[in-house]
């Protein structure tokens, strides 16, 4: 950006910058070096440096208590309830852009209160709910209740990528006696896939990570991955490499697709408010 | 009548049942169970039998509420202290970042990895490393010749504690935001400031400051509420102590409700909560320039 010589101004910020990654990562490699060394070496001092990496833990866990069972349950919500999102919020979001819905302004105001309301105000009487229907403990249930924070986030996401979509090539659809369902499908989806792509992994992290929800709506048969890894605390003892383990499998996938997505994550972070 | 405007009267109407789906959803998820709580507020209920009508007394009860006013004012002072620390530290990031001649990129990407993080691993790396006995950070501190430090065991110590791990979590949120309205600002004005001798504090203040302001200001929104929400960093950690020294309003409420079944007053403090939070959030809504930012 800026031209010249390099300055200290330059250094410094070389050092920050490296400061600051550092500071970022080095919990998480932390946490996988507990993850995989043996039992004696994990809380060895001095740490030893060089070691070698023994992945017995991860295959005992994948084993015992029920850890794969909460892996694929997580598996199972996110992709209903990305899939639920994206089937409900693609249409709202053509509806915002395209039509001059009236209360509009209301509608973003909704979704704004539904993405930030503190859970618990939503949790405890669906918990009510959900044990009188039976979804109590259900992977559907939680794919449902997901959508209170999935949907507004996506409508929001899915408006700014349809919005890029030049207005004229939808008019043009129309005068062609296109219906604005066809018009949504064949001009606008297209168009904004990828966006739609982003906003499907970007939604899929969120639900993938959510904590507070699926502690309250689930017990043992939908049990997630968070939970999961929460459980590894035990009662007289924690379980730490077990639990080191556990957690290296559940985030290595999320930092994966959101390598994918980064490109669209301002957006996604702000609720597209920040182009 | 352009064919334009027509079209758009012509279904203005049909619209919205494009938004049927998301408003049943929506209303389901959100509106029936807010209308749910406000109803139940008014009533006892212990999840069992007891089920009488009692007005006004859950909010009479919440106000006397020692615990409540703690569990208050804790979440305000973890509030107010994530937020200032990461906004600090992320809009000095986002700034200094610019300043390198190579690899802005790979900074940004490596640095948002915390934000990836559930809220249950970030507390589980960091119970890990704040072990007072076998934890790396009570063996660095050894190292330089300090105490071993208690932490999160620490009455003293747990909130500050939480405060920190709250700013390794999510200073990557304020700094790629904040880092993204760097990156869109004007040059020419910060040109004109450098021909007028303006020293980089001055064009800091002057320029860089007022700029953001917008971007500031949906930052701070979305930290504040969601600071306000603090749940799985408390409860994977220190679960609300030592005693209560790290209770939230949302962990208090969750104990009311799933551990001690107090069904309705565990809704009467989330109605109030909800109600306090909504506040914060419209004055918010109240400084953001509704041209600038579409919120």
């Amino acid at each position: 950006m800026r031209r010249g010589r390099w300055n200290l101004g330059t250094w410094a910020a070389y050092g920050i910058a490296l400061l600051a990654t550092l500071i970022s990562l080095f919990p998480l490699y932390w946490l996988f070096v507990i993850s995989t060394k043996t039992p004696r070496e994990a809380f060895e001092t001095p740490p030893q440096l060089l070691y070698i990496p023994d992945f017995s833990k991860y295959f005992q866990i994948w084993g015992t208590g029920g850890f794969a069972d909460a892996y694929l349950n997580s598996i199972q919500v996110v992709l209903l309830g990305v899939g639920l999102t994206l089937l409900v919020a693609t249409p709202a979001a053509y509806a915002v852009i395209r039509f001059r819905v009236r209360g509009v302004r209301y509608l973003r105001l909704w979704l704004l209160l539904a993405y930030t309301t503190p859970e618990f105000l939503f949790v405890i009487p669906m918990y009510v709910l959900y044990q009188q229907l039976g979804v109590y403990d259900t992977v559907i249930g939680l794919a449902i209740i997901y959508q209170v924070f999935a949907i507004p986030f996506a409508v929001w996401l899915i408006q700014s990528f349809l919005g890029e979509v030049p207005r004229e090539l939808g008019d043009a659809a129309r005068v062609d006696g296109a219906s604005e369902l066809q018009t949504l499908l064949r001009v606008y989806l297209p168009l904004a896939a990828p966006g739609l792509a982003a906003t499907a992994i970007l939604v899929g992290i969120n639900m993938w990570n959510e904590v507070t929800i699926a502690l309250s709506l689930t017990f043992d048969e939908a049990r997630t991955v968070q939970i999961a890894v929460a459980g590894y605390r035990g009662y007289a003892a924690i379980r730490w490499q077990e639990m080191a383990a556990a957690a290296v499998m559940a985030v290595v996938p999320m930092i994966i697709f959101a390598g994918i997505a980064q490109r669209y994550i301002v957006k996604g972070l702000t609720f597209g408010a920040v182009k | 009548m352009t064919l334009r405007a027509r079209m758009r009267t012509r279904h203005r109407d049909r619209g919205s049942r494009f938004l049927v789906p998301a408003v049943v959803i929506l209303g389901l998820t959100s509106v029936y169970p807010t209308l749910y709580s406000i109803y139940m507020s008014f009533f006892d209920w212990n999840w069992g039998q007891r089920f009488n009508f009692v007005g006004l007394q859950n909010y009479v009860d919440l106000a006397a509420s020692e615990r409540f006013r703690t569990a208050l004012w804790n979440t305000i002072v973890f509030t107010v202290s994530a937020v200032s620390v990461e906004f600090v530290l992320g809009l000095g990031l986002a700034v200094v970042i610019t300043r390198l001649r190579f690899g802005q990129g790979a900074v940004r990407t490596l640095l948002l990895v915390p934000l990836m993080v559930s809220g249950i691993i970030v507390s589980v790396i960091w119970k890990v490393m704040l072990d007072p006995s076998v934890g790396i950070i009570s063996y660095g501190l050894q190292l330089l010749g300090l105490p071993r430090m208690g932490f999160l065991g620490d009455p003293a110590m747990a909130m500050a504690t939480i405060v920190l791990i709250d700013t390794w979590w999510q200073t990557a949120f304020v700094f790629i935001v904040l880092s993204a309205g760097v990156q869109a600002l004007p040059v020419e004005p910060f040109e004109a400031a450098e021909v007028d001798g303006a020293s980089s504090w001055q064009r800091f203040r002057y320029l860089t400051l007022p700029l953001l302001k917008p971007a500031i200001l949906v930052v701070l929104m979305f930290r504040t509420v969601d600071c306000l929400k603090v749940f799985a960093i408390i409860f994977g950690t220190t679960g609300g102590g030592p005693l209560t020294t790290t209770e939230s309003v949302q962990i208090l409420a969750y104990r009311e409700a799933f551990k001690t079944l107090n069904m309705s007053v565990s809704m009467t403090t989330m109605v109030v909560f909800a109600a306090f939070a909504l506040l914060v959030l419209m004055l918010y809504q109240r400084l953001i320039p509704p041209a600038e930012v579409e919120v």
